[in-house]
């Protein structure tokens, strides 16, 4: 069960990233809107806070290694994104989890970018980064609204369920048992 | 905090560790180049499945990308919408290919105008973090004769320049890019300055000379010859806008001959023509009625390379 899990974060992880660079990134210029933050906010969602941290930080290495800024800065911000997401998820409400996994994006993105800044690399710039941020975090939240539903419906099958129980888990069985 | 105290201690201790890991990873990127061999290695990796996957989505990129710009093949649509799926997937690729065709034949024409060899090249990928990274990557790689450092062009307008090249793709960082800086001359009266990227929103041009005049229409190439790490000659965009501020610094905007968001098929320079050729010195002549003729003739030439260069 833990290899079928390894094996399908690796092919969704690679999968977000091959369709960020290819389709969403193309598509949503000038704005930063990032289909592998989403789907880590999604999985943490419903895999709780310490799955979320892990698979935020191996996907943003991933992510960062295959781009021209300095190693981490994704691997950093997404694993706050797993982190957060994960000990707010509700599980109950659809709508209410895909604008805080939108939102829990656009600030790691805008987090992203003022370290970027901070450490003078690339073409970042603040101003452009806080503009940007609100509608970006917009197209974040619309990507999580079709994201969390498949999520939930992978990782709450009999052979992907997380070998422990995760606390929101317990909270979800308590409400309605 | 309600939700901080839901984390169990190893996950707390996890947090931080990872943190601290993710924090070293930058300084050592920053400070060295201990990750550059993991850099180009996930690169060249994820630079061949972009290959893959642009294969497969680039039509339904292109098509999408070509809708705003359809509106001029309105009535055609209109009869098309009533046709069935295949139809319009025909069409859309109908429209790829014109483009590229269109991109194809300027290309030709720039290298002709110029004598430089120029290798066609398909955008395949925009930077994985974009708005924080001005670059795409291209089709084409070192095999094919890419080199780092060598200028990007459309046939029109610069592009870029190329920032790493692996074997099969290669990544170039856009003269848009908010932290790349282009030399560059006023068309108009030869001015030299340093136009700086602003993204979306072109370039903030500034006159080495304090009391340069510079007027809005003007046009701005790259130049001069050897001094920038472009390719001189080469159309950067129009000025828009010239503001001169209390302490008589003039800062004008450049709007871009190339848009930095609607990239397709560019053109690599792997070897510009026009540098080293030998020419012969101008000498004096008897009458002065043909040494003015002389001088229209070299005007003329000049104003007709220029716009060549402009095509």
């Amino acid at each position: 069960m833990n290899r079928l899990r390894l094996l399908l974060a690796a092919t969704a992880a690679l999968t977000a990233l091959l369709l960020q660079a290819t389709l969403v990134a193309p598509l949503s210029q000038p704005l930063a809107i990032s289909l592998p933050a989403v789907l880590v906010a999604c999985v943490a969602m419903v895999d709780g806070a310490g799955t979320g941290l892990a698979f935020g930080f191996v996907v943003g290495l991933l992510s960062d290694l295959g781009s021209a800024h300095p190693a981490g800065v994704l691997a950093l911000a997404w694993m706050c994104v797993g982190l957060f997401c994960g000990t707010i998820a509700t599980q109950h409400s659809l709508w209410r989890d895909a604008v805080a996994a939108g939102f829990a994006c656009g600030a790691a993105t805008l987090a992203a970018t003022l370290l970027l800044v901070v450490v003078g690399s690339g073409g970042a710039t603040a101003f452009g980064a806080v503009v940007d941020s609100v509608p970006a975090a917009i197209g974040d939240a619309g990507l999580a609204l079709a994201l969390v539903p498949i999520t939930r419906a992978f990782l709450r099958s009999e052979r992907l369920r997380a070998p422990h129980p995760v606390f929101t888990d317990l909270a979800v069985s308590a409400t309605y048992d | 905090m309600r939700g901080l105290t839901k984390l169990s201690k190893r996950q707390r201790i996890s947090a931080v560790v990872l943190g601290i890991v993710a924090l070293a990873f930058i300084t050592l990127d920053l400070g060295g180049s201990s990750l550059r061999a993991a850099h180009t290695g996930m690169r060249g990796v994820l630079g061949s499945l972009y290959r893959g996957t642009d294969s497969v989505l680039g039509p339904v990129r292109r098509f999408v990308e070509g809708v705003p710009t359809a509106a001029t093949n309105q009535a055609r649509i209109e009869q098309l919408r009533s046709d069935n799926a295949k139809l319009k997937a025909q069409l859309a690729a109908q429209a790829a290919d014109k483009r590229t065709a269109a991109a194809l034949h300027q290309l030709k024409l720039s290298a002709n105008a110029t004598g430089s060899t120029v290798l066609a090249a398909r955008v395949i990928a925009f930077g994985p973090g974009a708005g924080f990274d001005w670059t795409v990557t291209l089709d084409a790689g070192s095999t094919s004769g890419v080199r780092v450092g060598q200028t990007v062009t459309d046939g029109v307008g610069l592009v870029g320049r190329v920032l790493h090249a692996d074997a099969n793709t290669s990544v170039v960082l856009l003269a848009a890019d908010p932290g790349s800086g282009v030399g560059v001359r006023d068309l108009r009266n030869g001015e030299i300055g340093v136009a700086k990227g602003q993204g979306n929103k072109g370039f903030a041009f500034t006159p080495l000379s304090p009391d340069a005049v510079i007027k809005v229409g003007d046009l701005v190439e790259t130049g001069p010859l050897n001094s920038s790490s472009f390719v001189a000659g080469i159309a950067v965009g129009t000025i828009t806008s010239v503001r001169v501020s209390a302490d008589g610094t003039v800062t004008a905007t450049i709007v871009p001959t190339v848009s930095p968001t609607a990239l397709d098929l560019v053109g690599v320079i792997v070897h510009p023509g026009v540098q080293g050729t030998t020419r012969t010195p101008i000498t004096p002549t008897e009458s002065t009625s043909s040494t003015s003729a002389t001088n229209t003739t070299t005007q003329t030439t000049q104003a007709g390379s220029q716009q060549a260069g402009h095509r």
